[in-house]
């Protein structure tokens, strides 16, 4: 245990004990049950490379503190982009109106408390100079050119964020977090005969600049050229439903939206998430077990500490077939009667938190690889994707299929291209009727988005074979 | 207000002068809002912000980087500039980074674009709470509803912008919208949901917020017993809200950056007919009240009214400094604004009646487009429409094509614009797309 005093945190965003208790105070002055101030402070760092030059660099600095007010399911909120003591509670006072009495709050002491690490990193990214990362692009540049002679451009973009949080909650307890974040981005664009394909890939990790050597930064590179390539010989499957194969990875776009977000529980508490009667039911065949895990080292999804000053958790969504948690933030767990599992989190300090997932995969199968391809007569296998969707309460869901193959007869044959993907989240899970042993995470770049806010997010799953149920958007 | 955040924008200029930057052009904006969120019976959630920031683009020595900062104390920001210039010095010369010809900023237009409502600004507390109440009530008259949820958001934003090149101007606007989303039981899990939200500069150019809560309610009812559909080739009916979405990819491929970094479908068809001649669309920043509309686009170009389609031939590109020069083109605007098609004759109901098979699209789910291809695929629900009547409602299901062919079947469009986007598309119809489903 630490005090608030000593934590090189306090100075970063020149607040001491006193100031936090005071707009603690402030905050739950008209009756509130429960305060917390989340203070920010992000250093990022981009650079976009096209036609062989560095074309824009960018940096950005953004701090601030938000303020919350909590009573019952509501929700008082305001920010304050100043640090000074006067607007911190300033902005205490307006999330306070959430309730509409007086109570007085005596100061209290704060305890810190201490958490595990789980993206140590060699050197912190602001301590990095601009010299050692254009270095970085240039060299995926110059090994994307060389991989092929139809690549007529290639862009490059990199992202690094170093982002400090300190949580003080209305229980007197104090924490904090440093999270690194580095996203390496590469497009590709050929031309063939006339005939021209983009795609790309991207890497994103909790990891310092150590992580990205040559064979991993040609990692990537290899991925967006390979990605292009196999467009020229693409074409679009044809309409309708079919058994859909679901390659070991970046698939895991399925769990999130088909499963994932109907198990957050703020909309499990309103009743508006088709999963909100089936907890403890029988959602899927027994070799499935799906979790939704902060503890990932170095991961995208990976958290120390969730945004509302919860340790995170590895939280077991689905065990063998059967739904058993939601995703809580603390609203939901003291609405459930549950302990939280750290999945409360915010784009920023300008945000409220909500539930959120963070690397959320599914465990190894029984099958191989191999026994589910010939068990498909005629269907799809997808690789990469773009982007997905759902609806809480019907439960339909999307995913885009950038990359994919046919199968006929047990064999992978044709490319495909260009595929959106609908089905509905209780249907494909009971329609999962293979899966390999072969589960790994994508650590591509996903953003997941709800009401508005973006939050890093990973995803994976070991190969599986959804039966007949899925709409394959093709054209016949 | 507004003569301080000029100074700040040009003290900003001055320091990055001062520091070795041979231009520079800052940009201030402070924005202000608030949001109440009120959930069957009580409020949820009250949010409130208050929040500004700066954003400096460099040019130094032909080298150039672009920066923000929410740290706006004068030591602070000082010390940010610095270290920004000095960082700038370490990228590589591009000839093509040069600061927008200030030829560019002349003859900009001084009319009234009523983007501002005092009515909002001075919104009280207790009429949105009144709102909320009323449109939670409307929501919660049917016993199939299991959760309704009404929101109101009003805020308004003051942007200066200096150039070292001789560029200032002010922008600021109001913005106020509401609107209710609302989920049904149906059957032991399923919970249909639809919603209906307007937004607009002024207050009085929204419909009563009663009157929005009962149509997010009764698109919810015409949600259940959806089914899917069979696939095949039929016309698609895409609602006015609908249109932004499926138009945007359009957009993009219009881009200068697109087109010079080969990722445009739409790249050597200028004066090329690209669409049905039913289609015009004229780009409009200085409509009045309209949500996109301006004086000056992001770059301090004067706005002008442009024709971006005529009957089916396309116009214009959306050009910028950057890549213009790339390109060797004459910069237009990089920024497009609001877009308003020619109408019809017919509003949604007219054209319905007129389909003999097909699907009536009320919104996207998923899906995504490749511009360089101009290939879509998109998940979507709706109606389906048989012999001029709408009739069940459909979900799980996918529209797949690619965006040439579906603009050379266009052939009808509404008189009926969405006037709650930038984007202002009527009704529109297409024939022959290749619809999944069963």
């Amino acid at each position: 245990m630490h005090t608030l005093e000593t934590h090189p945190f306090a100075a970063l965003f020149g607040v001491d004990e006193s100031v936090a208790t005071q707009a603690l105070s402030e905050a739950m002055s008209r009756g509130a049950e429960f305060a917390d101030l989340y203070f920010q402070y992000v250093r990022t760092t981009s650079l976009s490379l096209e036609d062989g030059i560095v074309s824009q660099a960018s940096t950005g600095i953004d701090q601030g503190v938000g303020i919350r007010a909590v009573i019952g399911d509501q929700v008082g909120y305001a920010f304050s982009e100043s640090l000074e003591a006067d607007a911190i509670y300033v902005a205490a006072r307006t999330a306070a109106a959430i309730a509409e009495g007086t109570k007085n709050v005596p100061p209290q002491h704060l305890q810190g408390r201490e958490t595990d690490n789980y993206y140590a990193i060699d050197r912190d990214w602001d301590e990095i100079n601009i010299t050692e990362r254009l270095p970085l692009v240039q060299s995926a540049e110059a090994m994307t050119r060389a991989m092929d002679s139809s690549i007529e451009k290639v862009s490059v973009g990199w992202m690094d964020r170093d982002e400090r949080v300190l949580i003080v909650t209305s229980d007197g307890v104090f924490s904090t977090d440093r999270r690194p974040m580095a996203t390496l981005y590469c497009s590709v664009t050929a031309n063939k005969n006339g005939v021209r394909q983009s795609n790309g890939a991207s890497v994103s990790r909790r990891e310092g600049i150590g992580y990205f050597t040559e064979e991993n930064i040609k990692a990537v590179c290899q991925k967006a050229v390979d990605r292009t390539m196999i467009l020229f010989e693409a074409q679009r499957p044809p309409a309708g439903e079919m058994p859909v194969v679901l390659a070991a990875g970046a698939s895991g776009i399925l769990l999130h939206e088909a499963i994932g977000h109907g198990l957050e529980a703020d909309f499990n508490r309103k009743g508006t998430s088709i999963y909100a009667t089936m907890m403890n039911e029988k959602v899927a065949p027994d070799f499935v077990t799906i979790v939704d895990d902060g503890l990932q080292e170095n991961d995208r999804g990976a958290l120390n500490v969730d945004d509302e000053g919860q340790d995170t958790a590895c939280t077991t969504l689905i065990e063998n077939g059967v739904l058993r948690s939601y995703l809580h933030d603390r609203i939901s767990a003291k609405h459930y009667g549950v302990s939280p599992t750290g999945s409360g989190r915010r784009e920023s300090f300008r945000h409220v938190p909500m539930p959120r997932m963070r690397s959320t995969y599914m465990l190894d199968g029984p099958h191989t690889r191999d026994e589910i391809i010939r068990a498909v007569d005629y269907g799809i296998i997808a690789d990469t994707f773009t982007n997905g969707q759902v609806q809480i309460g019907a439960g339909d869901f999307t995913f885009y299929i950038k990359n994919g193959w046919l199968i006929e007869g047990g064999k992978i044959t044709a490319p495909i291209k260009d595929v959106n993907i609908i089905g509905n989240g209780p249907e494909a899970l009971k329609n999962v009727v293979m899966a390999a042993g072969d589960a790994v995470l994508d650590d591509g770049s996903w953003t997941c988005g709800k009401n508005g806010q973006g939050v890093p997010v990973s995803m994976g799953v070991p190969t599986l074979l959804v039966e007949k149920s899925m709409t394959v958007g093709g054209v016949n | 207000m507004e003569r301080e955040l000029l100074q700040q924008a040009e003290q900003a200029v001055e320091l990055a002068l001062k520091t070795g930057a041979n231009d520079a052009i800052a940009r201030v904006r402070d924005e202000n809002s608030a949001e109440y969120t009120y959930r069957d019976g009580n409020i949820e959630q009250v949010q409130q912000s208050a929040t500004r920031g700066l954003s400096i683009q460099l040019y130094v020595n032909g080298r150039y980087s672009t920066h923000q900062t929410s740290d706006l104390r004068a030591a602070s920001v000082a010390r940010f500039i610095e270290d920004a210039v000095a960082l700038t010095q370490h990228l590589a010369e591009d000839p093509h980074r040069v600061i927008p010809d200030a030829a560019l900023y002349e003859g900009r237009p001084d009319t009234d674009l009523q983007s501002d409502d005092a009515a909002v600004r001075d919104l009280p507390r207790e009429a949105c709470i009144d709102w909320l109440k009323k449109m939670d009530a409307v929501t919660h008259t049917d016993d199939r509803v299991v959760s309704a949820t009404a929101d109101v958001y009003y805020g308004w934003n003051t942007s200066a912008r200096v150039s070292s090149n001789g560029f200032s101007g002010i922008q600021s606007g109001t913005s106020i919208g509401y609107g209710a989303s609302v989920t049904l039981k149906e059957g032991a899990h399923g919970r249909p949901e639809d919603h209906r939200y307007v937004r607009a500069h002024h207050l009085s150019d929204l419909p009563d917020p009663e009157a929005v809560a009962r149509e997010g309610l009764d698109r919810a009812l015409s949600r259940l017993g959806s089914e899917k559909a069979s696939s095949g080739r039929a016309t698609m009916v895409v609602d006015p809200e609908a249109g932004g979405r499926l138009m945007g990819t359009i957009w993009g491929a219009l881009q200068a950056r697109s087109i010079q970094q080969n990722r445009s479908f739409l790249a050597d068809k200028k004066d090329a007919q690209i669409a049905n001649s039913l289609l015009t669309v004229t780009d409009d920043p200085l409509m009045v009240r309209g949500l996109a509309s301006r004086h000056y686009d992001g770059e301090g170009i004067s706005a002008r009214h442009r024709c971006v389609v005529d009957q089916g031939v396309l116009q214009m590109y959306y050009v910028d400094t950057y890549y213009g020069r790339k390109l060797g083109w004459e910069p237009t605007t990089g920024m497009s604004s609001n877009l308003v098609f020619a109408p019809g004759e017919k509003d949604i109901n007219g054209l319905i009646a007129e389909i003999g098979d097909g699907f009536h699209v009320t919104s996207w789910l998923g899906g995504n487009a490749d511009t360089t291809t101009g290939d879509f695929s998109y998940g979507f629900r709706g109606f389906r429409i048989a012999n001029g009547q709408k009739t069940g409602a459909v979900s799980e299901m996918n529209i797949a094509g690619n965006f040439l062919d579906l603009l050379e079947n266009l052939v009808a469009v509404g008189n009926d614009p969405n006037v709650y986007s930038s984007m202002q598309t009527p009704t529109l119809v297409f024939d022959n797309v290749a619809f999944s489903g069963k």
